[in-house]
């Protein structure tokens, strides 16, 4: 709990949907494998593909991405982006990002209980 | 009791016949399964009920218009007289469904040129013309031999020879394709398919999976269209021919559209391969009884060929948004197939005839003339009068929005269900649950996000 100042972190990721189950694992291994996971389209320094329909061809700019969102309190939020950093980069644009950002509370809504304990 | 063994030969090959008449009905009908899904998958997720709808509706209002009047006219342009189906022997309660199947196959054609924008009471009013006037009248000066075309028709019979088209190439295929891009012409293209500097935008559909189930589904009920446009008892060996040929040419089809994207981009598209396959088929429909077998090898293959050019031509060049190329698959490739008949004719048939290939030529380059110039006015007319009306196309808000809610209020794909609560309109809800109904929008009370209606009878 010290190292974290019992602050809760969002950690949010935005990866390779088949980096999904490396990072999956990365997290259980580093002692945080609650996530939520959300299919997104984005842009960023991955270049852009083409697609085709019906012979024609088109630009595809957005491309498939995972959204894992990790919200954690007694591991520290460092941690967790290292271990989504390692289990996800294959060094071709097209990785991803990572963004920390602080919450200000938490209710587990089983049990109502709040705050870091809720996390 | 043997009493089939008793039954005599006449009753017997009565029985067969209608069996063999019915069966290939009930595939010809299972085309609009194929149909459906064709066009659903060729279609963006937001339309995609609005297309199945005028599916069910061509079958459903067309047949019932076709029994009634359609079948009737069908014989009174053949041969002068009308018949009213219902009043009729009972052997024309079979005949006319047969006809009807196809009947509906040409109107259900339509609906894949002009989706994504035309209002459903405007392609409903289309359909129930169709299947009453434009097509009986196709057929009518086409597949009897006192019609226009026909034998002892007037054009027939002085070209001395007649229209021949088998199972309906022109007659059904082109008559459909041209009668769709000419509505999607008068029409106009969807929103954002074309830029203010003419250059054409790609409107991917949004499921190759239901295009190619479409696709398969209705190459399966064209061997009723085809194979079951001959008779089955003491047709010689023009069943083995129909078979032989459809396959071939709907496999060379697949092929020749393929290999052209192939060139093209690099890459066989998908959509490509499905669509040329069904121009194969559509290119071969029209003389499956009398092409060589090779022949069906090259009227297949020009016919798969054609489809991606002829596609690039309507979009880039006549600028009319055909969503579902049926010009290119039904259209053209049933007009190339039908003229390539004295090209490909086997010798056997030719020798048996009473004409050569010149006047064979003539008379299928009458036939196209005569029922394209027919489906164009005629179309042109319809969709004119109702664009004139201002009842063609609907508000560019609902094009928009889509054709499933505006049109139909439902939802193709709903993300959540309708039992989540409480609904809100533009920000405000009522406690009761109900929309706000009135249009009091004004800025003071749309601010309070979640303002609630203490004041409702119901709390």
């Amino acid at each position: 709990m010290s190292d974290t100042d019992g602050e809760i972190k969002m950690v949010t990721a935005i990866v390779r949907p088949d980096k999904l189950g490396d990072v999956k694992q990365g997290l259980a291994e580093v002692g945080a494998p609650s996530l939520t996971v959300t299919n997104v389209s984005g842009r960023g320094s991955q270049p852009a593909k083409k697609g085709q329909w019906r012979g024609e061809e088109y630009v595809v700019d957005l491309h498939q991405k995972v959204k894992i969102e990790c919200v954690v309190a007694d591991i520290p939020a460092d941690d967790v982006v290292d271990a989504i950093a390692e289990a996800a980069q294959t060094g071709e644009p097209g990785d991803g990002k990572i963004f920390v950002l602080p919450v200000d509370s938490a209710v587990q809504v089983r049990t109502g209980a709040e705050g870091t304990e809720a996390v | 009791m043997s009493v089939p063994l008793q039954a005599d030969p006449a009753t017997l090959g009565t029985a067969i016949t209608n069996s063999w008449i019915l069966l290939v009905s009930f595939l010809i009908f299972f085309m609009h399964a194929g149909f459906a899904m064709l066009e659903a998958g060729q279609v963006r997720s937001k339309n995609v009920a609005n297309q199945l709808t005028k599916n069910l509706l061509t079958w459903s209002v067309g047949v019932f218009v076709f029994f009634l009047i359609g079948a009737g006219v069908d014989a009174l342009v053949g041969t002068g007289s009308f018949s009213f189906v219902p009043g009729g022997e009972s052997a024309s309660w079979i005949s006319w469904l047969y006809g009807a199947v196809f009947a509906m196959t040409a109107a259900t054609i339509v609906s894949g040129a002009v989706a994504g924008r035309a209002k459903l009471r405007a392609y409903v009013t289309y359909t129930v013309l169709l299947a009453a006037i434009i097509y009986p009248v196709v057929s009518g000066i086409s597949w009897y031999g006192t019609g226009l075309l026909g034998a002892e028709g007037m054009i027939g019979s002085a070209i001395g020879a007649p229209f021949d088209d088998f199972a309906g190439g022109t007659v059904v295929h082109a008559m459909g394709g041209v009668a769709g891009l000419t509505a999607a012409y008068v029409l106009g293209p969807r929103i954002g398919r074309y830029n203010d500097d003419g250059s054409a935008n790609v409107i991917p559909g949004h499921s190759l999976t239901f295009a190619v189930l479409g696709t398969l589904m209705l190459a399966f009920g064209w061997y009723g269209f085809n194979v079951g446009t001959s008779g089955i008892i003491g047709a010689g060996d023009q069943l083995g021919r129909i078979a032989m040929g459809t396959t071939i040419a709907m496999a060379c089809g697949a092929m020749g559209a393929g290999l052209v994207s192939w060139v093209k981009t690099g890459k066989v598209d998908t959509l490509y391969v499905a669509n040329g396959l069904l121009a194969g088929l559509v290119g071969i429909t029209a003389i499956p009884h009398a092409a060589a077998w090779w022949g069906a090898i090259l009227v297949g293959g020009v016919a798969g060929i054609q489809l991606p050019i002829v596609f690039e031509f309507v979009e880039k060049r006549l600028k009319i948004d055909d969503v579902c190329a049926v010009f290119p698959v039904h259209g053209s490739a049933g007009i190339i197939g039908t003229l390539m008949l004295p090209i490909v004719v086997a010798p056997e048939y030719l020798a048996g005839l009473s004409y050569g290939r010149v006047d064979m030529f003539l008379a299928q380059f009458a036939g196209v003339i005569v029922i394209m110039a027919w489906t164009i006015l005629a179309t042109g007319l319809v969709w004119g009068v109702l664009k004139a009306i201002g009842q063609a196309r609907v508000t560019p808000a609902h094009e928009q929005e889509g054709l499933d809610i505006s049109e139909h209020g439902v939802d193709t794909y709903p993300e959540f269900g309708s039992d989540d609560g409480i609904a809100a309109d533009g920000g405000r809800v009522e406690t009761d649950g109900g929309v706000v109904m009135d249009d009091d929008t004004s800025a003071g009370i749309t601010a309070d996000r979640f303002e609630t209606d203490t004041n409702g009878a119901d709390n």
